[in-house]
């Protein structure tokens, strides 16, 4: 036997390496992920890729630097996050217990951050530019996109609505929008949202469909009659006018729209995980844990769920996709933030202006449809991975 | 006699079925002794696995224990709460199961699945129960256990992942196991390290066997004592020795009758008339009685009491009461039909050639889907198959001998070599021409269910291919001939209208068969037409295929990995091995005489049920290899008993001992 196969040779590949490696095989998946990972770096480090106030800044020999002073609490926790993954990563610890701490960073981090950095209430962006031409500054490096989402840059008089470097003295890559701040800096800011939108409520919508789809498939018989009712009936509810409702009698929230978008769109997922878990219940490993007297959780959170959970991603994926298609609407129609960027509310101010204003569509437009695309790109590759029929017969 | 460690008394398990119920298991009685294999022997459908199922409370929905008791140790496990039945079930009873392709987590590594039983029932983790876990690997035989216990299931091939399900089972220490058709599923030669397996352990550690099988010859090499089980009840209850000797009940009879051998070739095989009764009804009567050659009024009648044979023997027959078998009247038996064997053709022209034959597949590999390396599916073979003979393809799942079949008939292109069809290469012929050709020849799948259309009426697939052949004349003509068909193969011109999903397995069975005739070929490759069917469905089928070909002369390429319907059917007989053919000639050269140790192997692996037959097996070890990369020199040496250093550097030559007898091996060569 030893002279037939030589089991050292060979490689451990649990099934869910395996999934990943044949998806990442496709080309569409790996510009998906591509661009799905710039958008996350943007999103991270947005505050040191636009920003009006400068990077570092010598006054008078004094260095200090006004972009760190004027760090949230988000910015900061999103960036510890962030480090914490490729840190992670390198630890010789089981998955789960990876997952674990990665939560227990978040938590802490948010408390954390929330508890003792506060920035300045007050921004004067102006304040940089006008004493840069007095000469304050011995010398200054300021971020990439020297503008802030919320810079009106109002000390340069009239700049509502300019083409892409139409200024002379000024650069604004991608134009300015109605009142004069840098599309490119609020796309930059906006990416958050558009990210933070997508999982948020496809998280909490997987949470529930994927405990009630549980329920239904594993005990089916009553839990699966009032389960596919309660389906039905949350499947009924139009979405987008439940949250025009919301947004209209609550305010503009968005942590209200990711839940509202995440509770009225675990049907899919549930009704996923029901399927699953009816095949899998009569599966004979399944079956064979049973046998063996394993208790239900076991049988349930080790047996049952990691085998079915693949075709659950695939739908997230898609999920996702629509969750930032439902915030773009939203903010379209004029209901999203109010003061914070998102690509949808500033296509909205494209048709807003008397003038079609193409860069203002064009850019976030471009952005809403290359996201969408990412997770549609991802989302058909693992659809592919899983698929048993697409698979050549393996040897 | 020792109090019995598991003793089932009258039970009954039942499904509700709509308004009605299905009695799966109707009264069953039996008990299992402290380190005894019991043997519970039926055919598909008749409740054995239903009865395993109910001892692990393990009924799947809608399906309910309705009574009885199930006592292990004197403990009723039916009124032991849940919480309580998971302590039992792997702890004290475990149970492994048919598929060992889908019996194991796919997304757990083997320790991980060894490890959470250990914990369960022993208590013991971490290392403790890693150092248990590798021991337990050993106990079943698994090389290199260390390495491969943080393997996943899918890197393990079939005999390998049945070691996995026993270890598993094992690792509770169990007083029993309940073995639900361990082998069906596994090759003959992987069959047999799995049986001496699972009696070797038994010896070690004492635990009983509850072996659940269809298989007669698994009985005798297993059982201790056997039960034979019908329509929900056991009919028949012996000691292995005493069933095999004198089994008593007319459908123990049959069961021994409907098995195809070699002495049997020119008779048609006894069959059993009818199908089961429905479940769903009250029996007041002989459950047996509508199918039984002996029926009298009395079957009809009352039920039969349990006769003692001797006090290991019970039978359930009214014709084991001597009282009522002196009044039984004297009836004519309805004896074997003799096959009308018409030889009409003694002529040897071949109607089939093969020479050189090779499927390579290519792995594709990259970017641009570069051909990585083949599997060398099928590697340079020659056969040739006689007009009106059969040639039987033998050989072990993965051999090859499905793409030869498929190759032969340019379903499945050859890479090189030759097809000689009536002095025609087909291998040259494509389009229009081939599919004019393929009239000649048909094939016959394994399932005969998904080699069928769900959507057509039968009469419309029996048809199909007379029309796109052109064959059969007009609507009217090709209308009486399906009907005429359907009569040949056994089936009612009056089911002309019916769906596949309408029919049982084996009628199904004899619709591809009529598809396949419909068109008058001169070849029929069957591909393992009996493997999915009961034995004595199977002996229908065997049955027909015989009678056809006295009938029309048709020759068979008859692909199977089973011995017994070779030795009955095959005139001729090819054994393949990793896409090379070992060993051919005359069947009973091959069967009496084998040659190559492969054949030598795989003829001594077959359960045998004549006990003065039975012989030492030879052992293979391991597992057939990959065709991706196969051993180099002979296929077989990495497993061959007799392996000499040049058999690993070149492939042997022929060897021809008679005109048709010839195998590819040193050993006969000489120096």
């Amino acid at each position: 036997m030893s002279e037939i196969t030589k089991p050292a040779q060979r490689q451990q590949r649990s099934y869910a390496a395996q999934v990943l490696r044949e998806v990442f095989m496709q080309w569409g998946a790996r510009l998906g992920v591509f661009w799905i990972g710039l958008l996350v770096v943007v999103a991270v480090f947005a505050p040191f890729l636009a920003n009006s106030h400068p990077l570092l800044l010598s006054e008078q020999g004094e260095i200090s630097s006004p972009l760190i002073q004027y760090l949230t609490a988000a910015d900061v926790t999103l960036l510890i996050i962030f480090f914490s993954v490729p840190v992670l990563y390198f630890f010789k610890i089981s998955f789960r217990a990876k997952f674990g701490i990665f939560i227990l960073i978040t938590i802490v981090a948010a408390a954390l951050c929330h508890a003792t950095i506060s920035p300045p209430r007050l921004s004067i962006y102006d304040q940089y530019r006008d004493n840069q031409q007095a000469g304050v500054y011995d010398w200054l490096i300021t971020a990439p996109i020297p503008y802030s989402a919320k810079d009106y840059l109002r000390d340069e008089g009239d700049t509502g609505l300019e083409a892409p470097l139409a200024a002379d003295e000024r650069t604004h890559l991608f134009g300015t929008d109605e009142n004069g701040a840098d599309v490119l800096s609020r796309m930059v800011h906006a990416s958050r949202i558009a990210l933070s939108i997508g999982f948020v409520a496809t998280g909490i919508a997987m949470i529930i469909g994927t405990i009630i789809g549980g329920l239904m498939g594993y005990f089916s018989g009553i839990f699966d009659m009032i389960g596919m009712r309660l389906v039905e009936i949350f499947e009924a509810i139009p979405v987008l006018f439940l949250l025009l409702t919301f947004v209209a009698f609550f305010g503009r929230n968005l942590y209200v729209m990711m839940i509202i978008i995440g509770i009225t769109s675990w049907t899919g997922y549930a009704r996923y995980v029901r399927a699953e878990f009816l095949k899998l219940r009569q599966q004979e490993f399944v079956q064979s844990a049973i046998a063996c007297g394993l208790p239900l959780h076991s049988i349930l959170f080790r047996h049952i769920l990691p085998n079915g959970m693949a075709p659950i991603l695939v739908a997230a994926s898609f999920g996702v996709a629509s969750a930032i298609l439902a915030e773009a609407t939203l903010s379209f129609l004029g209901l999203g933030l109010v003061d914070d960027p998102s690509w949808g509310q500033m296509l909205n101010q494209a048709v807003q202006a008397a003038t079609f204003n193409w860069w203002m569509a064009a850019f976030p437009g471009g952005a809403i449809f290359l996201t969408v695309f990412a997770y549609n790109l991802i989302g058909e590759a693992m659809r592919d991975a899983i698929d048993p029929h697409l698979k050549k017969s393996a040897n | 006699m020792s109090e019995p460690l598991l003793s089932v008394r009258n039970l009954k398990t039942s499904f509700a079925m709509g308004a009605q119920t299905a009695r799966v298991v109707d009264g069953v009685s039996f008990d299992i002794s402290c380190g005894e294999t019991f043997a519970l022997l039926g055919e598909s459908g008749c409740g054995k696995s239903m009865t395993s199922l109910s001892i692990m409370q393990l009924v799947p929905q809608p399906g309910e224990i309705v009574s009885g008791e199930i006592q292990l140790e004197g403990e009723d496990l039916l009124r032991l709460p849940p919480a309580a039945i998971r302590n039992v079930r792997g702890n004290r009873i475990a149970m492994i199961f048919q598929e060992p392709m889908t019996s194991l987590n796919p997304v757990l590594t083997v320790e991980q699945q060894i490890g959470e039983v250990l914990l369960k029932h022993k208590g013991i983790k971490g290392s403790t129960a890693r150092k248990r876990s590798v021991e337990l690997l050993t106990a079943v035989g698994i090389p290199a256990p260390e390495s491969r216990i943080d393997e996943y299931p899918h890197q393990l091939s079939g005999g390998m992942k049945q070691r996995v399900m026993i270890a598993i089972a094992l690792a509770g220490e169990p007083d029993l196991l309940i073995a639900d058709e361990p082998t069906t599923a596994l090759d003959v030669t992987i069959q047999a390290q799995v049986l001496q397996l699972l009696r070797d352990l038994q010896q070690e550690t004492g635990m009983a066997i509850l072996l659940i099988t269809h298989d007669l010859g698994v009985v005798a090499e297993m059982a201790d004592r056997v039960a034979v089980m019908y329509a929900g009840h056991i009919v028949e209850a012996a000691g292995r020795d005493e069933f095999f000797a004198n089994p008593q009940h007319p459908y123990s009879l049959k069961l021994f009758d409907s098995l195809p051998e070699m002495n049997k070739r020119n008779h048609a095989l006894e069959v059993i008339k009818g199908s089961v009764p429905a479940l769903t009804q009250e029996f007041k009567a002989c459950r047996f009685e509508s199918r039984c050659d002996f029926a009298w009024r009395p079957c009809r009648e009352q039920l039969p009491d349990w006769h003692e044979i001797s006090t290991r023997h019970q039978v359930r027959c009214h014709r084991a009461d001597d009282e009522m078998l002196k009044q039984w009247p004297e009836q004519a038996v309805v004896a074997t039909a003799e096959l009308k064997l018409k030889t009409k053709q003694n002529t040897t022209r071949p109607i089939l050639e093969v020479k050189q034959l090779k499927v390579h597949f290519p792995i594709h590999k990259g970017l641009f889907k570069r051909a990585a390396g083949f599997v060398y599916a099928v590697d340079d073979i020659n056969l040739k198959i006689d007009q009106g003979k059969t040639l039987a393809l033998v050989g072990e799942s993965g051999c090859g001998k499905t793409t030869a079949g498929k190759a032969m008939l340019q379903l499945e292109r050859p890479t090189a070599g030759q097809v000689m069809f009536e002095g025609e290469d087909l291998v040259y012929l494509s389009g229009e021409k081939l599919r004019k050709r393929r009239r000649d020849f048909q094939i016959i799948f394994q399932d005969p269910f998904s080699s069928m259309n769900p959507r057509m009426m039968i009469s419309d697939i029996i048809e199909e291919g007379m029309l796109a052949q052109g064959v059969g004349g007009n609507a009217q003509q090709r209308r009486v001939r399906v009907d005429t068909l359907l009569e040949h193969v056994g089936l009612s011109a009056t089911m002309r209208n019916r769906y596949p999903h309408e029919f049982s397995g084996g009628q199904r069975q004899r619709v591809c068969i009529a598809r396949a005739l419909a068109v008058e070929p001169k070849l029929i490759v069957c591909d393992e037409p009996t493997s999915a069917l009961d034995v004595s469905v199977q002996a229908q089928i065997l049955n027909l295929l015989k009678e056809l070909q006295a009938e029309f002369g048709i020759s068979y390429l008859f692909i199977t990995h089973n011995i017994s319907v070779v030795a009955y059917l095959a005139d001729e007989v090819a054994v393949m091995y990793l896409g090379r053919i070992v060993e051919r000639g005359t069947v009973t050269e091959v069967l009496e005489h084998p040659l190559h140790p492969y054949t030598q192997a795989l003829l001594s692996a077959v359960p045998t049920i004549d006990p003065e037959t039975r012989q030492e097996v030879l052992r293979v070890e391991g597992d057939i290899p990959s065709p991706i990369e196969p051993p180099s020199g002979c296929h077989f040496h990495p497993r061959c008993a007799h392996v000499m250093p040049k058999c690993r550097a070149t492939y042997p030559e022929e060897f021809s001992d008679t005109e048709r007898h010839s195998a590819h091996c040193f050993l006969l060569l000489g120096d």
